[in-house]
Parts: C-alpha cells; structure tokens; sequence
C-alpha cells in the first residue's frame, strides 16, 4: 500500500542532509511506537530500491519532473552554502583581472571545499604527484628553455638596473617598479602555462578546458610568452591527440539521450577540436608575421608528422607546403623534413595526407610557373608506390569478373533446379548475406586495397603532371625568344622521372621521350651563336640523356631499341663541357650509362665516341681524364674491330667503312668516319703528370687486336672520377695513394675504393679547417697585396704627373 | 649516259631521303678521292641511275652509249612506268648514312636472305622514333648492312605487337646477288 501511494504522488526524494541533521518530532516517534503493526515496515525498508524505483517512474513525465529535481536541488544546495559558509572554488573557475590587467587564477587543491570529501582531496594530490613525475620529455625540454631564459632575464635585468643607477634616481624607481611588476607577469604566465600543461597532460579528459586558457595565453603580446605558449600547446596537443578522427555528433544525435560516461567524452571531443581549430588558425596567422615565423611553421610541421589523420589535416598540409619553398632554409628544411616522413610513413593515415600534399605541390608549381626552390621537389623523391601499381590492377578486375561470372552461373542453374519458393528464401539469404558484407566493409578498420590503390594511382598522376608541367615549361621557356630564364627544377624533376618511369604507362612514354630528345638537343639544329645563350646547361641536358636511358632501361627491356638521338646529343656535349662550370659526375655517370651499359654499339659510333673521348682527356683535369680513359678501355674491349685504331697506319684498311677519312667536326658519330684515325692521344698521356692516367693509357695501347677481353676491370668511370677528384681535394698524401690505386687498378683489383675511404677517414677536420684557413690567409694577402700595389702606382703616377708640371711650368716661365 | 633531269632528280632524292634523312647533303656532296675538285654526281644510263666520281664520267665518255654496261656505284632504275626504285648495289651508300636500322638476331638473318619480311620475333635492336612508312637499313647483329625496307609500324607501336607481326617489309636484301644475278 505505502509503496503504492509513493508511486501516485508526485515523490519526495529523500532529503539529502545526513541523518544526524535530521529531525525527527515527538509526535512521529510517538506514532510509530504506537502502530508498530502500521510503521513496522518503516524500519526495514530498502531506502535504495525505492529511490530507484522512483526515479525509474519519474522518466514517465521526465521533462517537468527533472526540471523540477533540479531546482528543488539547487535551492538546496545554495541553502546549504549560505548555511555551511563554505566557498565553493571549481577548479575551472574563471580568472579573475584586475583592473591593472593582472589575472588571479584560483588553484585548485588548496581550496578544494570539504564536503566533496577527503577521498576526492587525496585523489587530487595524487595527480600532482603523478604529473610531477610524469613530465613528458618535450615538457621537460620547455621547461629547461624557460629555466634558462628565467636565467637570462634576471642576469640582463641586473645589468639594466646597474646602468640605471647612475642616472636620475626617481626614474630609475618608477622603472624598475615596472620592470619588476612586467617581469613577474611575465613570470607568473610562464609557470601558469607549465601548470596548466602539466595538469592537462595527467589527465587530459578531466582538465580539458585549460586548452582554452593556455590559447588565451598564446594571444598575450609579449613575444617570449607567446612563444612558449605555442610550444607547450604543442606538446599538449602532440600527447592528447587520439588516434582516430573526432566527428562531431549531429544535431539529431545529441537529442538522443546517452549516458554520462559518453557526455562526457562529446564534452572533451568538442572542446579538444575547437581549441585546436583555433590554435591552428592562431598559428596560420601567426605565420605570416615575421617574427613568430619560424616558431609557427615548425609547429605546423610538427603537428603534421603527429597527427596526420586527425581533423584539420588539410590546413596543416597546406600550410606546410606554403612554406615549402621559402627562402629561409630553416623553415623549407622542417618542412621537407615533415613532407617526407607524411610521406615514408603512411601507414597513420592511409595515403590521404600523401595525396592532398602532392596536389598542392602541383598547383604550387602550376601558380609559381615552376620558379620555385629544388626542394619542392626534391621530397617527392621520397613518395613510395607499390611496385605492382600499374600491372595488376587490369588482372585483378578480369579475376573479378570471373568470379563474379562463376558465382552467376552457379546461383542460375541452382535457380532452374529448384521450386519458387526455395528461389524467394535464397534470394533473401543471398540480400542479408550482401548487406552484412557492406556492413563489414564499413565497419573493418583496414582500408579496401582498391581504394588504396586509387589514391596511389591518383598521387602518382599529380607527381607526373607536376614532372611533365616542368619539362614543358622548360621546353617552352627555352624556346623563347628573349627571355632567359633559370630551369630550378628541371634537376630534380628529371630524376624523379628517372625514379618512377616504371609506374608510367607506355603510352606516355613516346611523349616523354620526344621531349627529353627535344631538351637534350637543345637547341642543336638552330646555330646561331645568340640562341646558345638561351640553351639549357651542359649538365641538364647530360641528365636529360641519362632520364632518358633510365627510362629505356627500367620499361622497355623487352624491345632493344637504340636511341641514337641521345648518343648523337652526347657526342656534341663532351665537347661543350668545362671543367669548372660543368658538374664532372654528371658526365661520368652518363658515360657509364650510355657507352659503358649499352650492351651494343654499332662500330662507327664505338669508334667515334673512342675518338672524341681521346681527345677529351687529353684536354681536361685528371679526375675527368681518369674517367673518359676508363670507358675508352671499356668500348676498345668490347669492340674488337676498333682496336685498329690502335695500329700504326692511317686509312683504316677495309673496316673504315665509306668514310675514309676522319672528320674531327662532324656533329654526328655515325658519320665522322673515326676508324680512319689514329689513337695517337694515347702517346701524349703515357707521359701524364697524373701516375693513374699515364699507367692507364700505356695498359689501353698495348691492348692490341689479338687480346681476348678477358681481363675486365670492375672500374665505372664514375668510381674513377670521384676518385681522383677526391685526390684533388686532398693536396695531402696524394702521390702515394694515386700510385697505389694505380697499380692495383693494373692487376684488376676493384679494392681501390677502400684505400681511398680510408684515407678519408684518416684525415681529421681541423686539419682541414687548418688548411682552408690557410688558404683564405693567402688568398686575403694576395687582395691586399694587390690593393697596396694600386695605391702604390697611383701615387706614383701623380708625382710623375706632377713632376711633367713642374717643368711644363719652368719651360713657359723661362720662355717667357 | 646523261645527268637527270629535274623531275627525275626530285625522285630520286625524295627516295634516298627516305632512307637518309638529313645525310643526303652528305652523299650530295661527298669530295671523291681521286682529285681534290671532283665530285660524285648522278648519271642516267639505260634507265639505271649511277652515282659516279666526275673524273671516271669524264673517262667514260670514251665509250660508246649502247657499249657502256655500267659505271661506278649503281643507285636505283627507272621502272617501265617512270617510278624510282632502288636496287641492292646502293646499299653501301645508304648503310653508311642510314637514319632508321634494323639489327636482325642471328637466327633470322637467313630469312631476311631469303627474301622475307622483318617479323617481330626476329627483332634484335631497333632505333628510336622510326615512324611508318620510314626507310629502314637492316643490319646483322654485328653490323653487316644485309638489306632495306620499309617499316611496317612505328618504334611506339612495336612495343605492343605480338612476335609474328610484320615490323620491315622487305624491300631488297644482298641474297639478291645470288636470286637475281641476270636482272642485275
């Protein structure tokens, strides 16, 4: 019965004052002794169930009933405060400011009330403790900076305030006052933010909202306060990002009722993205002033590297690529360094940052007209795609087909089989069968390959547009009359196309190879001596030969086709090329590339490219010598019919083919007719000053008709080449080395290598830094000396002029 | 024997320069190696065109036309309805300065002999960009000129035929000294 009433009318909770504070009448006691048949049940009643109970019944009308709960309890409590006089400090209570503009935090467990209890109070200390402990290293980093900055300031304000001693005492007063109050402002942010930060990072769901405060901070105007603000937000941020994307729930589903534990977490969720929305805009407006310029950008970055997959992905992506090429070297090195690890490390958010940053990239490239600094660039070279991108996509899809096609004819003839009803019940099977299989597609964590292979296929289509947009504005630029401009990123744009030719359909290859013809050409057919200005470089146009054999090489093996263009473009450019201004490893890995790879040659262009590299060593440095004079050793063992050019008689004999005598101007190999000459280069350099490239040359011309071309060295003229120009380098102990290397290259010993890296080792930097100091001393006198001796002949040369005028003046005065 | 006419140069040159390309001002103006002024010219005799050294035509004017078999290097005939062909003797002239090749594998260099078309399968090396309908030299893996012909598709669209496809259609092949020794 009692139960009962409780239900009908509207309930009473149970008051919530402890029982010692209750009181009990007279009367009721008095009634209850009385009717112990009535009351009785007061006594052993489960106070627990029926409070449940009735709240479970209160959800009926729940709106007006909670409504109403909630008032009675506020009035309660604020009774209970007027009556306890306790104040109540949460720990998120807003500062307050002062009219001087100084804020007055209240800390938290120093005026945690009583009634929540001692337990809640030990909990607190505990985190304390625990965050004392667990300083994260970057905190500890920030800590250690704004310790020694501390340092720094208190050493510099003494300074200041010595200095100001010595003038007008008042002002020196007021100033210091200032200096002081500032200082401890100043002060007091910086421990405000490592306490905040620390809190945060114990328990980042309880003390989300010090995120705000902490971004307050960051909109200070002291420069130093700013500063650290940012790094610590980062640290914050870098450590309580989660490791999936927050979607922010719908209107619909907050109207749906859900339960503490999950508020609480949509609480944390919203506030932790809207505070970092803001911290990345404060920073992306930061970034365009200079003086937080590298503080914003670094934290971009780093902010990029932790948490690729989180929300906002996009502004950070393309606030790095912005700065990518910048003119600081700092900022365009953080951010290369932060592109390539989104790049090598995919695995956090599938490729996607990878996609977004390279199409920035190419529009990049598209709105600067390709004017941009190499290492724009340079980071695509460190993208990776799956070796298998371009093959099997086809083959999949046809296994596809047919499984689908195979499943098909099964369920068809099944269908025929049987009855209509069996027919309805597999169809229904096969709708639920499908649905749970979308559903797990949807749910399952890994992504589909397909769409993996999408956004790889995708990513690659934007690099080759940015690749092929370079090649043609270069092509076109050259082309121009007038203007001349620099090509920046034709270098490295043709070795990422040298890296990823493989992944290119065939189909764009002629393209590709048309323009790397065009560009390596550069401009041959036009022979005015004015366009030659406008020519690409030496060094492009050998990279552009040696794109265009990488590219041969890694697709289209299975053809051997022979690019003859490219030899006939190299047989120009050794002639062009000049020691100093030209980059020698660029010719040596094209010689080895093109004459000594190629498995091939006809005879004449053997012979030509014999010729011309003959003569080529006879003009240049040693290092360059060394390696035309290893891939002149490589062509004459390969080709047997060309060693007549080692014999004594000029005219060739019968192998000279229809040109019989050597045209040393001719621009096309093919045609210069180099069997009917002489290898008499050979002579000269036996009596090389260099030991290695007069021993190499005596070991080519006795090489004689007859040898078997057993005797391989394992020497690529680009291993000789930096060799010996690494000798050059080092003035020191060059004598000995060269010999040695030397002799060994003549037993065919490829352990040269070693003794060089040794000796590399061996010597130290300051010895070098001795030498070049050295050097520059010289140098400097030697300007000086030249300077002294100008001033010398100027002087000289006005007394002489003074002199003339001496005696024009006694010559007129005795004539007159 | 007399030099060509203009119309007949034109064909002439257009065919060699299929094969060619731009070495044609080459052979036009190769010095001979006789005397230092002389040059080679091209001489029509009994619908043969003949690339001779100035200073042999000037001796072979001692001979009488219908006397005269041949002279020098002989180029190509003037068929019985006045088009231009070229016949194997040239070959050593259009080796030397040839634009396209064709290197043969050993295996089917006998074929090519034989008086058959280039197939794919037979391919050893190919230069690049030869487009249709392109003059092409065919030589021996070790570069012993055999032959010529006319590519049957471009350097591109080899790529994707299967090894049985036409790449050379056969024109004239050395083996002809042999076939056709009377007609020579």
């Amino acid at each position: 019965m009692g139960k009962k009433q409780k239900v009908v009318l509207p309930p009473e909770l149970p008051p919530d004052v402890p029982l010692e504070d209750v009181q009990v009448s007279d009367e009721d006691v008095q009634f209850v002794a009385a009717n112990e048949a009535y009351a009785g049940f007061l006594s052993n009643m489960d106070t627990r169930n029926i409070t449940k109970h009735v709240t479970r019944v209160a959800d009926l009308k729940e709106d007006a009933l909670e409504a109403y709960y909630a008032s009675r309890r506020r009035r309660k409590s604020s009774e209970n405060e007027k009556e306890n006089m306790i104040e109540v400090a949460h720990k998120d209570a807003l500062p307050v400011k002062t009219p001087d503009g100084q804020l007055y935090y209240k800390t938290t467990p120093k005026l945690q009330p009583k009634p929540e209890g001692e337990n809640d109070k030990a909990n607190e200390d505990d985190w304390t403790v625990k965050s004392v402990v667990k300083l994260t290293k970057a905190e500890k980093r920030a800590k250690n900076k704004k310790a020694r900055k501390e340092a720094k300031k208190q050493v510099k304000d003494g300074a200041e305030v010595e200095q100001d001693l010595q003038t007008s005492q008042a002002d020196v007063l007021d100033e210091v006052k200032k200096d002081l109050s500032a200082e401890e402002i100043i002060e007091k942010k910086k421990y405000k933010l490592a306490e905040l930060g620390t809190t945060l990072l114990a328990d980042p769901e309880r003390n989300i909202k010090s995120l705000r405060e902490m971004l307050d901070i960051s909109k200070d105007g002291n420069q130093e306060v700013v500063t650290l603000a940012l790094k610590s937000l980062l640290a914050v941020f870098r450590d309580i990002i989660p490791g999936y994307r927050i979607r922010l729930p719908t209107e619909k589903e907050m109207e749906m009722k859900v339960s503490k534990i999950i508020k609480k977490m949509r609480l944390f969720e919203s506030t932790l993205l809207s505070s970092y929305k803001s911290y990345i805009q404060k920073l992306t407006a930061l970034e365009d002033q200079s003086v937080y310029k590298r503080v914003a950008v670094r934290c971009l970055c780093t902010l990029l590297e932790a948490a690729p997959h989180f929300n906002f992905r996009q502004d950070l992506v393309a606030a790095v690529v912005r700065n990518l090429s910048s003119q600081d070297d700092v900022l365009r090195k953080s951010c290369c360094a932060a592109l390539k690890y989104i790049f090598t490390n995919e695995a956090k958010h599938g490729g996607e940052a990878t996609l977004e940053a390279v199409q920035l990239i190419a529009n990049l490239v598209k709105s600067h007209n390709c004017q941009l600094h190499p290492d724009s660039i340079e980071v695509l070279m460190s993208l990776v795609f799956d070796e298998d991108l371009g093959k099997s996509e086809k083959a999949d899809q046809d296994k596809r087909g047919k499984k689908f096609k195979k499943g098909k004819n099964n369920e068809e003839k099944n269908k025929l089989t049987n009855n209509e009803r069996k027919r309805s019940r597999q169809e229904s099977v096969s709708k639920t069968r499908e649905e749970v299989e979308v559903d797990f597609r949807s749910a399952s964590l890994g992504k589909d390959a397909a769409e993996s292979r999408r956004i790889q296929s995708d990513t690659l289509s934007a690099v080759f547009q940015i690749f092929f947009r370079v090649l043609r504005h270069t092509l076109q630029s050259s082309s121009l009359q007038g203007a001349s401009e620099s090509h920046p990123l034709l270098a490295p744009s043709l070795k990422g196309i040298g890296k990823f030719s493989h992944l290119i359909d065939l189909d764009f290859m002629a393209d590709l190879m048309n323009y790397l013809g065009k560009l390596a050409g550069g401009g041959v057919n036009s022979s005015d001596s004015e366009n030659s200005a406008k020519r690409l470089t030496v060094t492009e146009r050998l990279q552009c030969c040696i794109v265009a054999f990488k590219v041969m090489k890694s697709n289209l093996d299975a053809l051997n086709i022979d690019l003859r263009d490219f030899y006939v473009d190299l047989y120009n450019l050794i002639l062009d090329y000049r020691p100093g201004r030209d980059q020698g490893e660029v010719l040596a890995e094209a010689l080895k590339i093109m004459l000594c790879d190629e498995r091939q040659h006809d005879m004449q262009r053997a012979a030509a490219f014999i010729k011309r590299l003959a003569t080529f060593s006879l003009c240049f440095g040693s290092a360059e010598s060394m390696a035309a004079l290893v891939t002149l050793r490589h062509l004459l063992q390969k080709n047997l019919k060309c060693r007549n050019l080692l014999e004594n008689d000029i005219g060739g004999g019968s192998v000279s083919g229809a040109i019989a005598k050597y045209q040393p101007y001719a621009s096309d190999p093919h045609i210069s007719g180099a069997l009917a000459s002489v290898l008499w280069e050979l002579n000269l350099l036996a009596k090389h000053y260099h030991p290695a490239v007069s021993t190499i040359s005596l070991n080519i011309s006795t090489m004689s008709a007859a040898d078997n071309p057993v005797s391989y060295s394992m020497l690529s003229p680009q291993q000789a080449f930096a060799e010996l120009s690494l000798e050059q380098e080092l003035s020191k102990g060059t004598n000995n080395s060269s010999i040695s290397s030397g002799k060994k290259k003549k037993s065919g010993i490829p352990a040269t290598f070693q003794v060089n890296t040794d000796m590399v080792d061996e010597i130290d930097e300051s010895e070098v830094r001795k030498k070049l100091s050295e050097h520059f001393v010289v140098l400097r006198d030697i300007s000086e000396n030249e300077k002294l001796r100008a001033e010398l002949e100027f002087t000289s040369w006005s007394l002489q002029l003074y002199d003339q005028y001496k005696k024009h003046k006694k010559r007129k005065s005795k004539a007159t | 024997m007399r030099p060509l006419d203009e119309q007949e140069t034109t064909q002439v040159f257009e065919k060699l320069f299929k094969y060619v390309g731009n070495n044609l001002k080459n052979i036009v103006e190769n010095p001979s190696h006789d005397a230092s002024s002389s040059r080679y010219v091209f001489r029509l005799q009994k619908n043969r065109v003949y690339y001779v050294s100035e200073s042999l035509v000037k001796r072979a004017t001692n001979i009488k036309r219908h006397n005269l078999v041949s002279l020098g290097t002989q180029l190509g005939k003037f068929t019985k309805s006045g088009k231009f062909h070229l016949t194997i003797q040239c070959l050593g002239l259009i080796a030397a300065n040839a634009k396209h090749k064709v290197w043969l594998k050993p295996t089917s260099e006998m074929s090519f002999l034989y008086g058959n078309h280039v197939l794919k399968g037979g391919l050893g090396r190919i230069t690049e960009n030869i487009k249709e309908n392109d003059g092409v030299v065919v030589f021996s893996m070790s570069d012993v000129p055999l032959g010529f012909g006319v590519a049957a598709k471009s350097t591109a669209d080899c790529r994707k035929m299967d090894p049985n496809g036409n790449v050379v259609l056969h024109q004239s092949d050395i083996g002809e000294y042999l076939r056709m020794e009377d007609d020579l």
